[in-house]
């Protein structure tokens, strides 16, 4: 075995159909090449041959990677990445989680856990260093992520890190999340895929560390990224967290609300953080070797505990369903985390379904924007297959072929994944970022929204000469979920890629320069690109939903975006790219990806 | 010149206030005396007559501006915010 630095160099490739585990070595050059977490990860998939195969099939590949940072003294760096192809988009999905289980995990003493093949029964994967081992989990049929973990602690101890699906990931909801500690790989339906191969949970434990090149100079920059991870670029999350875009957006009449009919909600302020501050015990929490803090949970009023509270969620599960009861939106949410599904996604469905309902396109007359009661039923049908829950369990893009009636013009999705909580008519940086993205309308593979909240674009009038900027900002969200660290960290790098390689230097000891980082940035994107041409992609997927393209904001007659304009947008970062003008990539060696 | 100054997410928290009134012909103007006038705030967002790293300032909902110099009308609307969003 070779000995880089931050590495274990193999990975566990788990055939859950047999039982058998082999340890696979990973070369060096492709470490070097694609680094860890996403970037890793759908090298991987492309290895495995993924792309091809039905995502839900005994086949398909499901991969749990982790970072040369891993580990580290490094601030946010206790992360991993869960890659697959999606149920939802049958494209490329990586998701993200954060805390325990990223470190229990790389010191099983592989940098990826890859499953293949379907457990008999539903089972737990247990991982311990180099023991590998399927148990029984008939006894956790329906449980919830919450029990699932508090069941799996007392029966494996706190040594063991658990990383567990919901009555969502076993019924294979599409958007199936996959929860540890109460965080969740949320986007894209890894839970369902997990789901598929009849595993419940999988547990990790193992003592085996990996060694840094130079540990007093890491020791020493982290010290630094830390200080200035108090600093006032980290202000809002450490001491309002993400929530606090809510009223921003809505003042810019960005804000998604009632299935993107609207760009500001009438009543946001109910549901604000501003408000929920002073009317309920609110608490901080982070992820393991995190120094920002960004969790902020809020009581619900029933005593039943209390929720995690991000924008995404907020704006899914309120504004976009019309609702502005906060102990509505709380209870849905906690609902979410439970069952295990993604927040987002969830919310983009069921509002879609409010307004079917409200057009008469879905008989469910009992289903409408604002009401709070009709909200949780719908997401309780979800979980449990009744009522109208197996069409909304399909997702907005599939429910809309099912329904028909040209309703796809308004189901908010690209790619099949349901949009967040930017309404691209008014970010229109954003809007190109949601076309191209090979997740699907994604806000965390494409980071364009931040040009748009910046002085380089009039936001509702973008045009080609700044579809750079696009490239520029998902090739950073390439680095970072494959290096892997928090994006709430970007405001504190003055240059993302210098400081970067000098991080990766000193982990691994390869000489690393912010060059040789953007073309990794790079490559990993197109990795990406190539795995979803493989997997049938076609360019009139990158597109927005008519819906977005035909008329303005009603609040704001300045943020349209025609079909023509985006189009000119997406042919302009396929250049900027080096792809042909509608995103084929150039005839390339296999050799030159190593896969 | 007076103008409408709305605060979100740290500066808000920071001044105490969604919204107040401020005087000034320019865009640093403006922040100078919302310095004198919040300390705190003028403390965690701003230097001088500029903003801070991290914050920005939106002109009428209309156009993100950070330039001290730009020049103001009676009556014009100014949002400060922090820069990044994200969740």
């Amino acid at each position: 075995m070779h000995s880089i630095p931050g590495y274990h160099g193999r990975y566990l490739r788990v055939d859950l159909s047999t039982g058998l585990s082999t340890e696979i070595l990973l070369e060096a050059q492709l470490l070097r090449e694609y680094l860890g977490g996403s970037g890793l990860g759908v090298a991987l998939m492309l290895k495995e041959g993924a792309a091809t195969v039905d995502p839900l099939a005994p086949e398909a590949v499901l991969a749990f990677v982790f970072s040369p940072l891993v580990g580290s003294p490094l601030t946010t760096s206790a992360k991993f990445a869960v890659v697959s192809k999606s149920p939802l988009t049958e494209r490329l999905n990586d998701s993200l989680a954060s805390s325990g289980f990223a470190l229990a995990g790389k010191k099983t003493g592989y940098d990826a856990i890859v499953l293949v093949g379907r457990a008999e029964k539903l089972s737990i994967l247990l991982i311990d260093e180099h023991r590998v081992r399927l148990e029984s989990a008939e006894e956790l049929v329906g449980f919830s992520n919450r029990k699932t973990q508090e069941n799996l602690l007392s029966r494996f101890g706190p040594e063991f890190q658990t990383a567990t699906i919901g009555p969502a990931g076993e019924r294979l909801v599409p958007y199936a999340t996959i929860s540890h500690d109460g965080r969740h790989a949320g986007r894209g339906g890894s839970g369902a895929v997990l789901g598929s191969k009849n595993i419940k949970a999988i547990a990790v434990r193992g003592t085996r560390r990996v060694h840094w090149a130079n540990p007093p100079g890491l020791m020493s920059l982290a010290k630094k990224l830390s200080q200035k991870s108090f600093g006032p670029a980290t202000a809002k999350y450490r001491e309002l967290g993400t929530a606090s875009n809510l009223l921003m957006f809505n003042r810019l009449n960005v804000l998604p609300t009632r299935n993107f009919q609207q760009g500001s909600f009438a009543n946001a302020v109910a549901i604000s953080p501003e408000e929920l501050n002073v009317t309920r015990d609110r608490t901080r929490s982070s992820c393991a070797a995190c120094t920002i803090g960004c969790e902020h949970l809020y009581s619900l009023k029933s005593g039943d505990g209390s929720v995690r509270l991000e924008y995404e969620n907020l704006f899914a599960l309120g504004p976009l369903c019309g609702i502005d009861n906060p102990e509505i939106v709380l209870e849905a949410t906690r609902r979410c985390d439970d069952a295990g599904l993604d927040t987002i996604s969830t919310g983009g469905t069921i509002g879609f379904a409010m307004e079917c309902a409200e057009r008469g396109l879905l008989d469910a007359s009992w289903l409408r924007f604002g009401d709070g009661n009709a909200l949780l039923r719908a997401l309780d049908s979800i979980v449990s297959g009744e009522d109208i829950g197996p069409l909304l369990a399909m997702g907005s893009r599939r429910m809309a072929t099912e329904i028909g009636q040209d309703s796809i013009s308004f189901a908010p999705q690209v790619k099949g994944l349901e949009l967040p909580g930017y309404d691209p008519r008014g970010l229109q940086m954003m809007a190109l970022g949601f076309a191209v993205s090979t997740r699907g309308a994604d806000h965390n593979r494409s980071g364009a929204y931040e040009v748009d909240f910046s002085e380089a674009v009039d936001r509702r009038n973008v045009g080609p000469e700044s579809a750079h900027l696009a490239v520029e900002t998902e090739d950073k969200a390439a680095l970072m979920d494959s290096l892997i660290l928090c994006k709430f960290l970007r405001g504190i790098f003055a240059d993302l890629f210098e400081e970067s390689a000098e991080i990766l230097s000193l982990v691994t000891g390869w000489e690393v320069t912010a060059t040789e980082l953007r073309a990794t940035a790079q490559r990993i994107v197109t990795a990406k690109k190539r795995f979803n041409i493989l997997a049938g992609w076609t360019p009139s997927e990158d597109t927005l939903p008519p819906r977005m393209l035909q008329k303005a904001l009603p609040e704001d007659s300045r943020s349209q975006l025609s079909a023509e304009r985006l189009a000119s947008l997406i042919k302009a970062y396929n250049l900027a790219r080096g792809w042909s003008e509608e995103g084929w990539l150039p005839e390339t060696k296999p050799s030159n990806y190593r896969l | 010149m007076q103008v409408t100054v709305e605060l979100f997410g740290i500066p808000r928290a920071r001044a105490g206030v969604s919204c107040t009134v401020a005087h000034g012909a320019t865009l640093g103007d403006v922040f100078l005396d919302l310095s004198r006038r919040f300390p705190a705030l003028g403390d965690a967002c701003i230097q001088g007559r500029s903003l801070k790293a991290g914050y920005t300032a939106n002109l009428r909902g209309e156009q993100f501006v950070t330039d001290p110099a730009i020049q103001l009308k009676e009556g014009d609307s100014i949002l400060l915010l922090s820069m990044d969003a994200g969740g």
